[in-house]
């Protein structure tokens, strides 16, 4: 009868905490409806892996299968799932105000920045590297970068990418209000809803790809399936494949990749004490990205005629579509009659790209150092 | 400042202040930064390039299609 108790005699301490912090991912999720389609995955999975002699994290086990095949081999479910983003995203306010390009790359500041926090903490190079992108707002770009440079701190960089974009409504509006005046905040943005040629929205992909494969040839697993999903949605001969991209094939990966990320979520690796700095470094880069964003919205302002509402900036965070909602959100309280959004949502589509290069980049430059 | 050196050094995956990671790390702030509004830069270029020719191009279809009606009309 001894094999009745033998998970209770396996059974430690941190397992238990896992299983707390998996129920809270399940009540972030399902109560207060962050990220639900990743935290709930995620938030199961970290119960599962952390049940005693759990056979699902065994070399043969399901979740470690996964876990190899999915990610570790070739990182190809954060890779896939952007095809699926790629096809949901309308680069059409991009594209009819290409200078809000500019305020996605400076929406990346929090991530160098953060790096350098993480470097003076003590992390080594490749471990304050991945932890910086946190800042990059993108989950898929945090999973691709930390597997690349073999941090050993996958498991809690991924919990606290995914957490903190969920938090992005209640951090961003906070930074947004100090970091700017009220004048400046009922800075108010004139959309003129041109047509973009559906030449324009075929092109642009496929500059995207070369320009960044040229320059950051490390992002283009990245930006090149980003940008291919992108193409499948504007080309309009494969409304089917770009339909079925944006939903059932998102939906698939979503599921499979938050499961599929609980493998990282083991007690042994998960609980110490640089989980807690990686938390507090994760606040600190999208902070940074929320200043660097408004701040050169900012900057802008001194050089053009017609004044950009710095609160935009702010959406130059990846995290897509909710920063551009939070900026709409900040500036309808101001002066309800001053709607950002489709600026914002300009700003917010670039810097998915921006993070996307800014992975790359990383990984560039970082990779031949380790 | 001390104390929270001292209180991560404790930690022996943790080496605080050190240097030869600080400054490869301070380096990637500007590479980073230059090289991400490098990238941003040109495709703004070949974007806005890319977008006068096509409306250039439309354009002169327009006129060409216009010519055409006038002289089926004359």
């Amino acid at each position: 009868m001894e094999f009745l108790l033998e998970g209770f005699q396996n059974l430690s301490w941190q397992q238990v905490v896992m299983w707390a912090i998996g129920g809270l991912l399940i009540y972030l999720a399902i109560c207060k409806d962050m990220e639900p389609a990743l935290l709930l995955p995620m938030g199961f999975g970290a119960i599962l892996v952390n049940l005693p002699l759990s056979p699902v994290i065994r070399e043969d086990g399901i979740i470690n299968s996964l876990f190899q095949v999915g990610i570790a081999a070739s990182e190809a479910m954060p890779l896939l799932l952007f095809i699926g983003i790629g096809c949901m995203i309308d680069f059409g306010p991009l594209l009819t105000n290409p200078k809000l390009f500019i305020l996605g790359g400076a929406a990346q500041l929090g991530i160098f920045v953060t790096i350098i926090l993480a470097a003076m903490i003590g992390f080594p190079l490749n471990d304050a590297a991945a932890i910086g992108i946190i800042g990059a707002a993108d989950g898929p770009t945090a999973i691709l970068v930390a597997m690349k440079l073999v941090s050993n701190y996958m498991g809690p960089i991924m919990v606290v990418a995914y957490s903190y974009m969920a938090l992005v409504p209640i951090v961003q509006p906070v930074v947004m209000k100090l970091c700017t005046t009220k004048k400046e905040r009922l800075i108010k943005m004139k959309y003129s809803a041109k047509q973009v040629p559906q030449l324009m929205r075929i092109l642009f992909p496929i500059i995207v790809t070369v320009v960044s494969g040229l320059i950051a040839p490390d992002s283009l697993s990245l930006v090149g399936m980003l940008m291919f999903g992108n193409l499948l949605r504007e080309c309009g001969v494969l409304k089917s494949l770009s339909e079925t991209a944006q939903t059932a094939f998102s939906n698939i990966i979503t599921l499979l990749l938050g499961i599929t990320i609980s493998f990282q979520m083991q007690a042994a690796a998960f609980l110490s004490f640089e989980t807690l700095i990686i938390m507090l470094l994760g606040l600190f880069a999208f902070v940074f990205d929320t200043i660097g964003g408004v701040m050169c919205a900012k900057i802008m302002n001194l050089f053009s005629k017609e004044k950009i509402n710095p609160l935009i900036g702010a959406a130059g965070i990846s995290a897509f579509p909710m920063a551009a909602r939070v900026v709409e959100k900040v500036g309808i309280k101001e002066d309800p009659s001053n709607h950002l959004l489709m600026h914002a949502v300009g700003a917010n589509v670039s810097g998915q790209i921006a993070s996307a290069i800014v992975g790359g980049l990383i990984v560039g430059i970082i990779l031949p150092l380790i | 400042m001390l104390n929270i050196i001292g209180l991560l050094a404790a930690f022996e995956n943790l080496t605080p202040m050190n240097w030869d990671v600080i400054l490869p790390a301070l380096n990637f702030l500007w590479q980073g930064m230059l090289a991400i509004f490098v990238v941003i830069g040109l495709i703004i270029l070949v974007v806005k390039i890319t977008g006068f020719t096509i409306n250039k191009v439309t354009e002169v279809k327009a006129k060409r299609n216009a010519n055409n009606d006038e002289q089926q009309n004359s």
